[in-house]
């Protein structure tokens, strides 16, 4: 039944998408992107992209981060494009995609704020996808108390801050807890809000959204290794979604190194391995140890990013449902990422690792 | 030649440069904000006037409790006057190369007095 | 008399040349011991300068490699700077000095001292927590062992520094003593000397004029006599010879009594 109506609603903005999707960079393209000599080759390789002439303003030395934020301006156009054009409730899923910058944001203004810093300059640094229009009246905000209820009453991650905070936790947790916790609120969400749209879209993006899941606790629990994080806390960040939840999760919030999350993750056919040939006595403790985990610690990521991109693409064989927009995005930020990092090996020299990207397509 | 109490409470790194620069350095632990709030590092972006650059230069060189001054070479280029003319031992002046500026050795004022030592 | 160059303004006594002799000679050894001291201070000069340059451009490739790493934290996370210069509180990479002696000049060396903040990851404990937490962990390491080269190359400037100044200032000491203080000790000795000399000389030449007039007037004298003795002789013979023989007495006491006094 949602077949039957969907194209007169979401039609025109999915065939956007897809013809968007067709322009995100090939393989080809990023071999011939990885030959460039200097960054004025990459910039005349890119301008035979979809990127056109997006770089042509730019003055000589165009550094990596100028690269990227171009790169960030053009998907930010396009998503408020299809934005503009969408309807309810395309619309309010689209929203949802943009609450995970706002956290972010909301975040970054939140730690100025504790550090009684002019949170105007702050505005700059959000990223634009997360910005909304009330978001100036946050920097009005002078103290926490205040800043709390300007955060309830202007945004709208309202209802994750009621949920998970109060006005004292701002103050006295570490913004990384508070990020966390919104984090996991948003993913939970989102996950129901899926669920409530029914089956094309929710077969999509449920995958998609338990990986994230998956992937934020995975990471906590490396990362919080060694650190003050007690693992009471650090279970209330694991999002109760996801392949490893609950058993895994639960596994994951008392493991204390990097063996114990492998014998988790051995219980997920898709995640077997991505911790393989990483062996180590665990993160905590010696320099050695940490040493061995800052090597895995790329490879992780990078098994993270490919089977995202690899979930993604999953999501384009699907027709009549709104997980084609989350991809594409998502793809999209993988290309700008992708970009800056062979920009990054050009500008720096580091040829030989030029090939660590993750082709989308 | 300094006396003992001129350089024993000197512990810390101070830092002027870009972005990038300071937040690895910050995270190597160099960083250090003390009790008035008082910074020991300034990010240089392209909108830094020069003469923010020249009193945090000047500043970090008269404070008594920072032993190693670290500084963009591209941000010592703009206040070079003033680093050619630094001599004294303490806290020692290093140019340091940055990310978009890969280090040119002809034109650090050290390497500039080695070079002429050196007769060449 | 030997006025040519500076000297110092003695009397030129015997005393006071002993007093310039021990001068000169002390002058000399503490010339020729600052001139080692020199030749060693410019030896491990040399080594530094070699070194200085070294590290320098080492440090090019560490901070290259350092940048690059926080490269990897920004493909992984996202600009995570603002968030690190936020929860910056209290340095817990400092550097401690230290002293080396060099032919008794004191060069401070730093040394790296790394204190753990609680939370274990240098004080951003939860820093990329949700993402990127490895990364950011390695790029720490990686700089972290930057810094350290940085600090390796401070001291080595440092030492630049310092030991090019007392260099400076040992060479000109050296430059003192051989071009000004030795040469006026010499000129001031053989000045000492030359006054002596001309002294012995005006001594000697008044000793013989003295002898002269002695000389002299012996003969006067004995002219003298010869003439009382004629006069004498018209006389009476015998009351002179007697008084004769007195005056000639006598005559050999005064001779006596002048070279007793010189």
């Amino acid at each position: 039944m949602e077949a039957l109506f969907f194209n007169s609603h979401g039609g025109y903005l999915e065939g956007i998408v897809r013809g968007f999707k067709a322009g995100l960079i090939t393989q080809t393209q990023y071999n011939n992107l990885t030959q460039c000599e200097s960054l004025d080759d990459f910039r005349m390789q890119l301008s035979a992209t979809d990127y056109g002439n997006f770089l042509a303003n730019e003055t000589p030395p165009i550094s990596t981060s100028t690269i990227a934020e171009k790169a960030t301006q053009k998907l930010v156009d396009e998503f408020n494009y299809i934005k503009s054009n969408s309807v309810q409730p395309l619309t309010k899923f689209l929203d949802y995609m943009t609450y995970a910058y706002m956290i972010d944001n909301v975040v970054l203004l939140i730690s100025g704020t504790l550090h009684e810093r002019d949170t105007h300059d702050l505005l700059e640094r959000c990223h634009p996808l997360g910005t909304f229009d009330t978001m100036p009246a946050l920097c009005v905000a002078t103290n926490v108390e205040e800043l709390y209820s300007t955060v309830l009453v202007e945004t709208p991650l309202a209802p994750y801050f009621r949920d998970c905070l109060s006005a004292q936790d701002l103050d006295e947790l570490n913004i990384e807890i508070i990020r966390n916790t919104l984090y996991k609120a948003y993913l939970e969400d989102f996950h129901s809000f899926v669920l409530s749209l029914g089956a094309p879209t929710s077969d999509v993006m449920s995958p998609i959204l338990s990986f994230e899941a998956d992937r934020r606790a995975l990471n906590i629990t490396i990362n919080s290794f060694g650190t003050s994080l007690s693992k009471d806390q650090r279970a209330k960040l694991f999002p109760s979604l996801g392949r490893l939840y609950p058993e895994g999760a639960f596994a994951l919030a008392k493991a204390d190194d990097v063996d114990q999350v492998k014998v988790v993750l051995d219980g997920v056919v898709e995640y077997r391995g991505f911790l393989e040939g990483q062996t180590g006595p665990g993160g905590a403790g010696a320099a050695g140890a940490e040493g061995a985990t800052g090597q895995q610690a790329a490879s992780l990521e990078d098994h993270f990013f490919q089977y995202e991109v690899g979930l993604n693409k999953l999501a384009f064989l699907q027709q009549f449902q709104y997980g084609v927009f989350y991809s594409f995005f998502k793809l999209k930020e993988q290309e700008i990422r992708s970009l800056t990092w062979i920009a990054e090996c050009i500008a720096q020299n580091a040829k030989d690792r030029i090939n660590d990207y993750i082709p989308t397509f | 030649m300094a006396s003992h109490s001129v350089y024993k409470d000197r512990s810390f790194i101070a830092t002027i440069g870009d972005e990038d620069t300071i937040t690895g350095l910050l995270l190597a632990g160099t960083g250090h904000i003390d009790g008035r709030g008082k910074k020991n590092f300034l990010v240089v972006d392209s909108k830094t006037a020069v003469s923010t650059i020249e009193s945090a230069f000047a500043e970090f060189t008269e404070r008594q409790d920072i032993a190693i001054v670290l500084i963009n070479q591209h941000v010592a280029d703009q206040i070079r006057p003033l680093v050619d003319k630094y001599e004294q031992a303490f806290p020692a002046l290093l140019e340091i190369p940055s990310k978009d500026h890969p280090y040119d050795p002809s034109k650090d004022s050290v390497l500039k007095r080695v070079k002429k030592l050196f007769g060449e | 008399m030997s006025g040519a160059g500076p000297r110092e303004n003695v009397f030129p006594t015997r005393m006071n040349l002993t007093t310039t002799k021990t001068r000169l000679k002390g002058a000399q050894t503490g010339h020729s011991l600052l001139k080692k001291k020199s030749d060693a201070l410019n030896k491990r000069f040399r080594t530094i300068l070699g070194k200085i340059d070294e590290a320098k451009r080492k440090m090019g490739r560490v901070m290259q490699l350092a940048a690059f790493s926080l490269a990897e934290v920004t493909y992984a996370t996202g600009d995570i700077s603002y968030q690190i210069q936020e929860s910056i509180t209290e340095a817990t990479f400092r550097v401690q000095t230290k002293q080396e002696n060099v032919s008794g000049v004191i060069l401070p060396t730093f040394e790296p001292l790394m204190s753990k903040a609680e939370g274990g990851n240098g004080g951003f404990g939860l820093t990329g927590l949700g993402r990127g937490g490895q990364q950011i962990t390695k790029c720490r390491e990686t700089f972290a062992k930057a810094v350290e080269t940085l600090v390796e190359l401070a001291s080595l400037q440092t030492a630049f520094v310092i030991l090019d100044e007392v260099i400076k200032m040992t060479n000109r000491r050296v430059n003192a003593l051989e071009h000004v203080v030795i040469p006026r000790l010499e000129n001031t000795i053989s000045y000492i000397n030359s006054e002596l000399d001309e002294m012995d000389r005006e001594e000697f030449f008044r000793l013989k004029k003295v002898q002269s007039k002695k000389k002299r007037d012996t003969a006067v004298r004995d002219a003298e006599a010869k003439e009382k003795r004629d006069a004498a002789e018209a006389a009476g013979i015998e009351e002179e010879e007697e008084h004769e023989e007195q005056e000639q007495g006598e005559n050999l006491l005064a001779e006596k009594d002048e070279d007793v006094i010189f």
